[in-house]
């Protein structure tokens, strides 16, 4: 096992330096969604499977789609930039990041392992999950997971406020192997969505991964030439639903208040209920959200025939 | 009576729930933003008077205590922050609806910013820090980039400079977490010892807020990205986001990371805060450009507020620490006036290079008034709130006898004057006249002048500041 966590390690490092520093952006795309993979498989060998799959969904899956889309709006130019031998200031930086790891290493050496894992064992009864990792995200520490499902809200906002989005939002050429894949394949994406999601109180999974595959789901069936269905318009429930995982949980967060609770605790007896809820909005609007991610700007208000032709 | 816990909510809550809501329905969105803005002036205040009477408090949130859950604390720090948060983001909402451009994300994104600050300026959970300034971090990109044109380079440089400080951030958190298995402010402080993950922990944290802060030699991004966004946000930038980073280096350095101060870091800090008021008032010397102006002058004000760290120790630290909280104020006060003011004047110009500007006349006599009154609390002329802060900081840096913070202050005073001069002379220049179509009249330029008529006032309120900043010592000012 040592000599495949020794592989893993410098295979990781090789490929970030070639996402980095590879002449040509597609092979550095490559590297950086195979990076990706990787990553997941360090975080399974870390016995992190809730990163693991967060890593894989998000990390080389959504991003990966991400930046190949960017990729291919961007002019070709066959400009291989600077090569690295010919970049003065690696003089500065590469002895600077090895300083750094070096002392990172020494530090981390010297690190006793306390983490909070037993004291959240402890209290895992009353968080209303069996899975330690969602009773710190849904209950526990409920106030950071608020704050990051509005980064998502506001990324969506952020790429809208930049302007309308590119035409059209699929490649002019694709294979008609991808439109019927994408047709069988999108209920499988819903359906171990779901099964994530259901997985999330008791096991690996929750929220996070779960709306990522319906996500990448959504992505697929708009690469094989499904009208995407998302309007930027004001009309219609798109609006409601990419807010809708934060405006549950801020509405749930102050509910409780109703109840004689303060700030964020959940009633005794509701908090497993509590969970579920949270779980299913914010997954459909992180599902929500990685699709508005990937059409890079606001849609247009109708999807007509006059909104493709633009 | 409403429990100051509960209004503590409502700073954090409404402006998200506002974001919410100008999102969904963009066509309420200044009605939205009025009621949201007078929510958090209320609540902002009635928390600064509870800290007044009873002193600060802290509480967890979710029921759940530290090490596992998170915790929120106010004092007399936070609290006026909070304060000055609210005054600004207000008077800029105002600004910005009298502009009456036709960009419904503006107010979400606004109001994003606005809960981040005041999520950040509660927060108690190193992690929790975290996740607020990253949501700080991105509003304020998506803000800047609103202006188009250059302004988009800008604010991508903005974008990167602010996640490599997020990441150097987070890597000392980490450190700090699997050092002592906890996030909160309170048990680090209580455990800390100087040993290596310790130090290279809080350096990797302080390192990653002075690039935030725009602290000399790391301000490289902020000119242009102040300088370039639309006059309201670089207001809020300036006065509140820039503030924001500083405040919560002061808050570690002098909570958690107190069992890590010496003469070194005291040394190393005091200059990078006079290079930062030097080398910020050199290059605001030379700008073309109104906005460039202002922008640079934020680099060089900064360095003042620094200057905390090397004299909020040993004899004299009360006063500098009550002088420097004042300081940021003040200058947060006056700086979003400022950014307001020429924000009308340029409209008003329709540019704002120094040299073609007309002086005070028809249309622009209150933002140029404005600009005058902000400019008094810039340099600390009396009664204003820059003078009391200089006043109470140079106090502690001669009760300890640091002569050569002292000198600095000094002169780091004058260029801020020479600046400020240089900036006035336009003002006795024969007026332009100027287009009937620009400027947004007075309703335009009324939010830029309270916000001056505040810093120049805010001296005055000598004693109050004295009263609230003093309970600090217990919750995480200096002993």
């Amino acid at each position: 096992m040592l000599v495949f966590d020794a592989l893993l390690a410098g295979a990781l490092i090789w490929l970030a330096w070639q996402a980095t520093h590879t002449p040509g952006l597609f092979r550095s795309v490559i590297s950086f969604i195979v990076f990706g993979l990787l990553m997941a498989l360090a975080w399974v060998r870390l016995e992190a499977p809730d990163i693991a799959l967060a890593e894989a969904a998000i990390g080389a899956g959504a991003t990966g789609a991400l930046l190949l889309s960017a990729l291919g709006r961007l002019a070709v130019t066959h400009e291989a930039g600077t090569p690295w031998q010919e970049r003065p200031d690696l003089y500065f930086w590469i002895p600077a990041g090895a300083a750094l790891l070096g002392l990172l290493t020494l530090a981390a050496w010297a690190l006793p392992t306390p983490g909070l894992g037993d004291d959240v064992r402890r209290v895992l009864p009353d968080s209303g999950v069996a899975n330690p990792v969602t009773a710190v995200l849904l209950n526990i520490r409920a106030f950071d997971t608020l704050l990051e499902i509005g980064v998502l809200l506001l990324a969506t906002i952020a790429i809208w406020s930049l302007g309308r989005m590119p035409m059209p939002s699929a490649p002019a050429v694709r294979s008609p192997a991808l439109t019927a894949l994408g047709r069988v394949l999108f209920p499988m994406f819903v359906l171990v969505s779901a099964y994530l999601l259901w997985r999330g109180s008791h096991a690996p999974g929750g929220a996070f991964p779960a709306g990522a595959v319906v996500g990448a789901g959504g992505i697929l069936s708009i690469l094989a030439g499904a009208q995407p269905w998302l309007t930027g318009g004001v009309r219609g429930p798109w609006r409601i639903l990419l807010s809708l995982g934060f405006a549950t949980m801020l509405a749930v967060a102050w509910g409780v208040m109703a109840l004689g609770q303060p700030f964020f605790a959940y009633p005794p007896g509701l908090a497993g209920l509590i969970v579920l809820v949270l779980e299913l909005a914010a997954g459909l609007s992180i599902a929500m959200s990685l699709v508005a991610l990937y059409l890079a700007g606001q849609p247009p208000d109708h999807w007509g025939p006059e909104a493709a032709r633009r | 009576m409403i429990q100051p816990e509960s209004l503590v909510v409502l700073l954090v809550g409404l402006p998200l729930l506002g974001a919410i809501l100008t999102f969904v329905y963009p066509r309420a969105a200044t009605a939205v933003t009025a009621a949201c803005a007078a929510g958090m002036l209320g609540a902002a205040s009635g928390v600064a008077y509870a800290v007044m009477v009873g002193g600060g408090w802290s509480q967890d949130l979710g029921g759940w205590a530290p090490p596992l859950g998170i915790g929120w604390q106010v004092d007399g720090l936070s609290a006026s922050l909070l304060l000055l948060t609210a005054i600004v983001g207000s008077a800029g909402a105002a600004h910005r609806a009298v502009e009456g451009l036709d960009q419904p994300f503006f107010w979400p994104l606004w109001l994003f910013l606005w809960g981040a600050l005041n999520a950040l300026f509660l927060g108690a959970d190193l992690f929790n820090l975290y996740v607020a300034l990253e949501v700080l971090a991105l509003a304020a990109v998506a803000l800047i980039a609103m202006a188009g044109g250059g302004a988009l380079p800008a604010a991508w440089r903005y974008l990167l400079a602010s996640l490599l400080g997020s990441t150097v951030y987070l890597m000392g958190v980490a450190l700090l977490y699997g050092r002592y298995g906890a996030l909160d402010l309170g048990l680090i402080a209580g455990a800390l010892e100087p040993d290596l993950p310790s130090a290279l922990g809080a350096g990797l944290i302080c390192l990653g807020l002075l690039l935030k802060a725009a602290v000399f030699p790391l301000h490289f991004w902020l000119p242009s990205a102040h300088g370039r966004a639309p006059t309201v946000v670089s207001a809020a930038l300036s006065a509140l986001v820039v503030a924001a980073a500083w405040y919560l280096l002061v808050r570690l350095w002098f909570g958690p990371f107190a069992g890590l101060q010496g003469p070194g870091p005291d040394w190393l800090f005091g200059l990078i805060g006079t290079g930062a008021m030097l080398w910020g008032g050199l290059l605001a010397l030379v700008q073309r450009r109104l906005k460039m102006l202002i922008a640079y002058s934020t680099v060089s004000q900064l360095g003042f507020g620094l200057l905390v760290i090397p004299l909020a120790v040993g004899a004299g630290a009360e006063s500098a620490w009550r002088g420097a909280v004042v300081l940021v104020l003040a200058h947060g006060l006056a700086k979003a006036g400022l950014f307001l003011a020429a924000g009308s004047i340029a409209r008003a110009h329709g540019h704002d290079r120094l040299d073609a500007l007309g002086g005070m006349g028809a249309g622009v006599v209150l933002p140029w008034l404005a600009l005058v009154l902000a400019g008094a609390s810039l340099i600390g002329l009396p009664p204003s709130g820059g003078f009391l802060g200089k006043w109470w900081m140079l106090q502690g840096a001669l009760a300890a006898g640091g002569w050569v913070w002292v000198a600095a202050i000094l002169l780091g005073t004058l260029l801020t004057a020479v600046y400020v001069f240089r900036m006035l002379s336009v003002v006795i220049r024969p007026a332009a006249p100027v287009p009937p179509a620009g400027g947004g009249g007075l309703p335009g330029a009324l939010p830029a002048f309270v916000l001056a008529l505040l810093a120049l006032g805010l001296g005055l309120a000598a004693p109050v500041l004295e009263h609230l900043l003093s309970g600090d010592a217990m919750t995480g000012g200096p002993a």
